[in-house]
């Protein structure tokens, strides 16, 4: 049941209101006064919608308030969660609410790494029957993150993924083509480095914290290997594949020296600051890179960088790491029919580029891309669309976080010693005690 | 005057116990309000951590039924809580020296007078009150392998040929974690010191002057003796102290690089809030707990000792 979704009219939102509450036959004296809260009628439905802090030059909330006066059923309450930085307390916030099942929130965005857990946890709404026909009007690689044990327990709503930033001007001059391959642009790092062009030739993220199993698994990825098992039952990062992944990591830096051994200790931002300093051939990180890159106060590259999806081994395909936050439908809500058309809306087109416009949240249904106004706002985040295509999401599994914790150690492990195959068979034995017992 | 001596009054009044007389009851209601704050924020949730280690709660698989000591025997062949406690131990026990060391050398200069003793004992304080995140980050750039300024002057003055990458090395990265707690309370143990210093009765110096005692022997004989009590309480407080660090870990390394610099604290915390396994992680803070109990009880033995051995 794909409804038609009405148009967010902005600025129209108050004439819509009044002309409902007329028809409606609400109170005329609460017509006089206007007062929005009045809209609650009692034949509204109330839901609720709970989600991190996301902002721009609007808010959440004012799309939700779009919503509530373009039509005249249903009133979704918004409940402000921390923002995505705060990521362990959005989680903590929702796990609370989610397991008291009071079908309170009835509507939730989670982060990509969620899905799993909340699937198998039975808070998740199976969403086939409203959203199967739809499926395809989004990025695989979403769509596969948002699927759990077959079913599709949530509906994409933002993306974002690791990608490669590099230097235009750099290539320009050693007359290099944007790499596609680790091998290639191994090379070119070298050379760059060599001629005294750039201090660092390839820029990652090391740190023992969740950033590394995003590294891990475009790297894993690309080189047709996995943390996990496609069932989830058992961990396969001990397999030649996976090892000879990981070991290029370690080769980076000690090998090729296109990386400094800094790259350990290092999260995004570390990481981010030589490459905009202008000492970096390229560099690994999320899409929030080329705004600053472009700043002309902060950065010494502005003009100068370009984005391409990452590079993949021989016989891989590239892999950037999937993130972005996605909708969910509680399972014990009351109001499944409010919820659903409430979600409708806001993952139809016309509300995805208006956070896209407002917000900068990149559009999971690629067809927006390709829309004149983001275009012409956005140009950055248009180019992002071949980027996103290939995004893969990280293992899926409802005990992630043990699973990335002991990832996490294990990867830090084999990258800091050399001893590459040892410590992740060490890692591939712990993983699968956790999700064997699953 | 009392109900008691007057049972004639007694029985004219309201029915009251004959225990439950209002002078009797008034200490306990003085105490209520005090018990009922430590009960509910200290007694409470100690119980209950207690108890939630005994089962294998986990918010993520719904799960909460007694397991008995299943969490404990897991944690006794979990390298990663060994790993994580012979951390802790060695933070608490090499950070702890350096400090009171530290401590009491920073002491016994601002206890002497000079001229402008009282903005240098009050700029050594500065360190100690700020935020630890705030020290963490400025470590984290003091240290950066790349643009560090501490490399950069161990690079000019020669000391070093190349860059130390102080936090992405297993061999680095723990002794960093310690330079920067050193650095941040150090001072605090000087002002515990500098209080105990100026307990020691100046005739007691001056005697042992006129004997012909110089500084080293005065300190050694005279000051350090009967500092030894404050010296012992001010080590156990800072002990107990470092065995929770958790800010400058978590901020600076994340427990990496290869688990190098993970310590309880952040470890638990890593397990309770971050994998919401609330069994297991109450099992291991309830270790962390034991362990900092035998501390304060190594410590509290020696201080007793002290306290009533005859000066």
């Amino acid at each position: 049941m794909t409804r038609t979704p009405k148009t967010p009219a902005s600025g129209k939102g108050g004439i819509q209101r009044r002309q409902f509450m007329m028809g409606a036959g609400v109170a005329a004296g609460a017509a006089a006064l206007g007062m929005p809260r009045l809209a609650r009628a009692a034949d509204r439905v109330e839901i609720s919608f709970a989600s991190a802090k996301f902002q721009g030059t609007e808010t959440i909330g004012n799309v939700v308030d779009t919503f509530n006066e373009s039509q005249s059923k249903i009133f979704v309450k918004y409940i402000e969660l921390p923002p995505p930085s705060s990521s362990t307390e959005v989680h903590q916030a929702l796990v609370q609410q989610l397991a008291r099942k009071n079908g309170s929130p009835d509507v939730f965005t989670q982060d990509v790494i969620w899905i799993a857990e909340f699937a198998a946890a039975g808070w998740a709404l199976p969403l086939d029957e409203y959203f199967g026909g739809v499926k395809s009007q989004f990025f695989d690689g979403t769509i596969d993150a948002c699927t759990y044990d077959g079913k599709l327990t949530a509906l994409p709503w933002g993306i974002d993924s690791g990608m490669m930033f590099y230097r235009k001007d750099l290539l320009d001059e050693i007359g290099a083509k944007v790499p596609t391959t680790w091998a290639e642009m191994t090379e070119q790092a070298m050379k760059l480095q060599a001629d005294k062009k750039v201090k660092f030739g390839f820029l990652w993220q090391g740190k023992q914290a969740e950033v590394l199993v995003c590294d891990a698994v475009s790297v894993l990825a690309s080189n047709n290997a996995a943390i996990l098992a496609a069932d989830g039952r058992s961990s396969t990062l001990a397999t030649d594949k996976a090892v000879e992944a990981i070991q290029f990591l370690h080769d980076t830096i000690n090998k090729y020296k296109i990386s400094p051994a800094d790259v350990l200790s290092w999260d995004e931002e570390p990481s981010r600051a030589p490459f905009t300093g202008g000492e970096a051939a390229f560099l690994r990180n999320w899409s929030y890179v080329y705004v600053l890159a472009q700043d002309e106060k902060s950065s010494k590259v502005p003009g100068k960088v370009g984005v391409a999806p990452l590079p993949h081994f021989d016989g891989g395909k590239s892999a950037g790491c999937l993130g972005g936050y996605q909708y969910g439908i509680n399972a014990n809500t009351k109001q499944r029919e409010a919820a659903v058309e409430f979600l409708t809306w806001m993952a139809s087109p016309e509300t995805q580029l208006r956070f896209a416009l407002k917000m900068g949240i990149a559009p999971t249904r690629p067809a927006v891309f390709d829309d004149a106004t983001l275009g012409k706002e956005q140009p950055f985040m248009q180019s992002l669309k071949t980027v996103f295509t290939g995004a893969t999401p990280r293992p899926k599994t409802p005990k992630y976080p043990q699973v990335s914790l002991a990832a996490q150690s294990g990867i830090s492990r084999a990258l800091v010693t050399g001893k590459v195959k040892e410590e992740l068979e060490a890692a591939a034995k712990k993983i699968d005690a956790i999700v064997s017992k699953a | 005057m009392t109900a008691r001596s007057l049972p004639a009054a007694a029985l004219a009044g309201p029915p009251r116990g004959a225990g439950w007389s209002m002078p009797r009851l008034a200490p306990f209601l003085f105490l209520l309000p005090i018990a009922v704050a430590l009960g509910s924020v200290s007694l409470y949730p100690i119980l209950n951590g207690l108890w939630l280690s005994f089962t294998n709660t986990s918010l993520v698989t719904q799960e909460h039924d007694f397991i008995g000591l299943e969490n404990y025997a897991q944690l006794l062949g979990d390298d990663l809580f060994w790993n994580a406690w012979r951390h802790t131990v060695y933070f608490t026990v090499v950070s702890t020296l350096a400090e009171t060391a530290l401590g009491l050398v920073m002491a016994l200069l601002l206890v002497e007078r000079f001229a402008g003793r009282s903005i240098v004992r009050a700029a050594m304080l500065v360190p100690w009150a700020m935020p630890t995140v705030v020290t963490s980050k400025m470590f984290g750039w003091l240290f950066d392998g790349q643009y560090g300024v501490v490399n950069w002057a161990l690079r000019e003055s020669g000391l070093i040929a190349e860059n130390i990458n102080w936090y992405g090395s297993i061999d680095h990265a723990m002794t960093t974690i310690i330079i920067a707690d050193v650095w941040k309370t150090a001072p605090f143990m000087a002002l515990l010191l500098m209080a105990g210093l100026q307990t020691i009765p100046k005739s007691l110096i001056e005697a042992a002057r006129m004997d012909g005692a110089g500084p080293v022997a005065t300190f050694v004989h005279v000051r350090l003796p009967l500092l030894m009590s404050t010296l012992l309480i001010a080590g156990m407080f800072r002990a107990l102290d470092a065995f929770r660090v958790f800010d400058l870990v978590y901020v600076l390394t994340g427990g990496g690089p290869a688990d190098a610099t993970e310590t309880l604290s952040t470890l638990s915390y890593k397990t309770l809030f971050s994998a919401l396994q609330f069994g297991y992680g109450s099992a291991m803070a309830t270790a962390m707990f034991i362990t900092e109990a035998l501390i304060a009880l190594g410590f509290g033995f020696f201080i007793m000792r002290k306290m009533r051995a005859p000066r």
